[in-house]
């Protein structure tokens, strides 16, 4: 059994209802589940008619729900550095600094970062919590990006790491006083303890996305050109990371009788051609198809129906 | 030679290659420049946003924040008022012996 599963794709291949359906399939299943979207713009609640909120929402019997909320998590992340300030900084320094502090929360990047801290509180806590935990991401572009930062910030914190140890050194060895307490100084440096911890928490979240018993990639892509395209072109990339790329579920297919409409018809030759071509690229991979179905998919017996679909094992 | 002797000859090889190779005058304060340049990379580094750098790890580095503020105050209009990068270098060691 996986332990984290993330669905990926293009945007508007139907990622949200494949997790959603395959989060409802391990649920039955027996296991608990958690879907986590980490899209900004959200839908993970609108297909399953519910407002989720700020937290863990229970979605359906063993099945819960998160929505990452990258301002709530930067406005706690801003508050808990306010509060630790007031206990080591004198009340005069402490308003100038705020305003420094507030200017700097509202620099881009801000988002992505909040997102990617929640995403690995998510996988260093919560995949012990919960048998399974699907990731609904964002866009393609965006996702690779945020899988590729454990191993950039890593080496980030490294840099940052090594520089303030040196400097610490130098500083330790121009201390003409020579002071037994100085050299604690040195060695309890705040700065390194908070570096050094994110460094060690990324580095866990590293080890779990490419451990190919615990996590893996699925690619929702419709048979048309471009999605075939990104995804080729995401997973080369991901292999770059590290990250094994679990199955590719080709969402939207047209059924395969019952359609008597010209238009449709050769829409469905069309499509023929690059269904071959998707089982041909990705031919090493486990692929699904899911149809085209004339309802939208939204509330839980859709989903449901989806769910039947998933035979076993991705 | 008594003991009383010996001792006042000891010290006063002591003394004498204490003040020829003191770390306190020289070695002392270019160590010092040197960590102070390093703390300076350090805090560019995290920092480096409030000069308009852009940086990956800008939103981490609020949390370091509270530890670094008296650094980053004065290491600030340092940089800020930078005006020659060599005459500066040339001015922070002593070339002199």
């Amino acid at each position: 059994m996986k332990k984290i599963i993330f669905f990926g794709g293009k945007g508007g291949v139907g990622k949200t209802s494949s997790a959603t359906s395959y989060g409802l399939f391990c649920a039955q299943k027996g296991y608990k589940t958690l879907i986590v979207s980490t899209d900004p713009a959200h839908s993970l609640g609108d297909i399953f008619e519910i407002e989720i909120g700020n937290g863990i929402r229970e979605l359906d019997s063993n099945l819960y729900g998160l929505e990452v909320n990258p301002e709530a998590t930067s406005r706690t992340y801003i508050k808990r550095t306010k509060l630790e300030m007031q206990k080591i900084l004198s009340p005069i320094l402490i308003e100038e600094i705020e305003r420094q502090i507030d200017a700097m929360v509202v620099s881009p990047g801000t988002e992505e970062a909040a997102i990617f801290d929640e995403l690995v509180k998510i996988i260093n806590s919560y995949s012990n919590e919960y048998d399974l935990v699907i990731f609904d991401t964002a866009p393609t572009g965006h996702t690779i990006r945020l899988l590729s930062l454990p191993e950039l910030m890593g080496a980030w914190m490294d840099t940052l790491i090594s520089r303030r140890r040196e400097a610490l050194e130098l500083k330790k060895m121009s201390d003409t006083t020579r002071r037994k307490e100085n050299d604690n100084k040195f060695l309890d440096d705040p700065v390194l303890k908070i570096l050094t911890k994110r460094k060690e928490e990324y580095e866990k979240t590293r080890n779990m996305l490419i451990d190919s018993q615990r996590a893996l990639f699925i690619f929702v892509l419709t048979p048309e050109k471009l999605p075939i395209m990104e995804t080729q072109k995401a997973v080369s990339v991901l292999s770059k990371y590290g990250i094994q790329i679990g199955g590719i579920i080709i969402n939207k297919v047209l059924p395969k009788e019952g359609i008597s409409d010209n238009f449709l018809l050769k829409r469905k030759e069309t499509e023929k051609v690059y269904l071959e071509e998707i089982y041909h690229i990705f031919k090493d991979l486990f692929i699904i198809e899911i149809p085209l179905f004339p309802e939208d998919i939204q509330g839980k017996n859709y989903l449901r129906r989806v769910s039947d679909l998933f035979t076993n094992i991705i | 030679m008594d003991n009383e002797k010996l001792k006042d000859i000891l010290d006063f090889i002591k003394e004498f290659i204490k003040s020829a190779f003191s770390p306190k005058y020289n070695s002392t304060r270019v160590i010092q420049v040197e960590a102070n340049e390093k703390m300076d990379d350090f805090i560019i580094l995290c920092f480096g946003e409030l000069l308009g750098l852009p940086l990956p790890s800008s939103y981490y580095s609020i949390e370091l924040f509270p530890y670094l503020v008296q650094d980053i105050a004065s290491w600030e209009s340092r940089m800020l008022e930078r005006k020659e990068v060599l005459t500066e270098r040339w001015g922070k060691y002593d070339w002199c012996c």
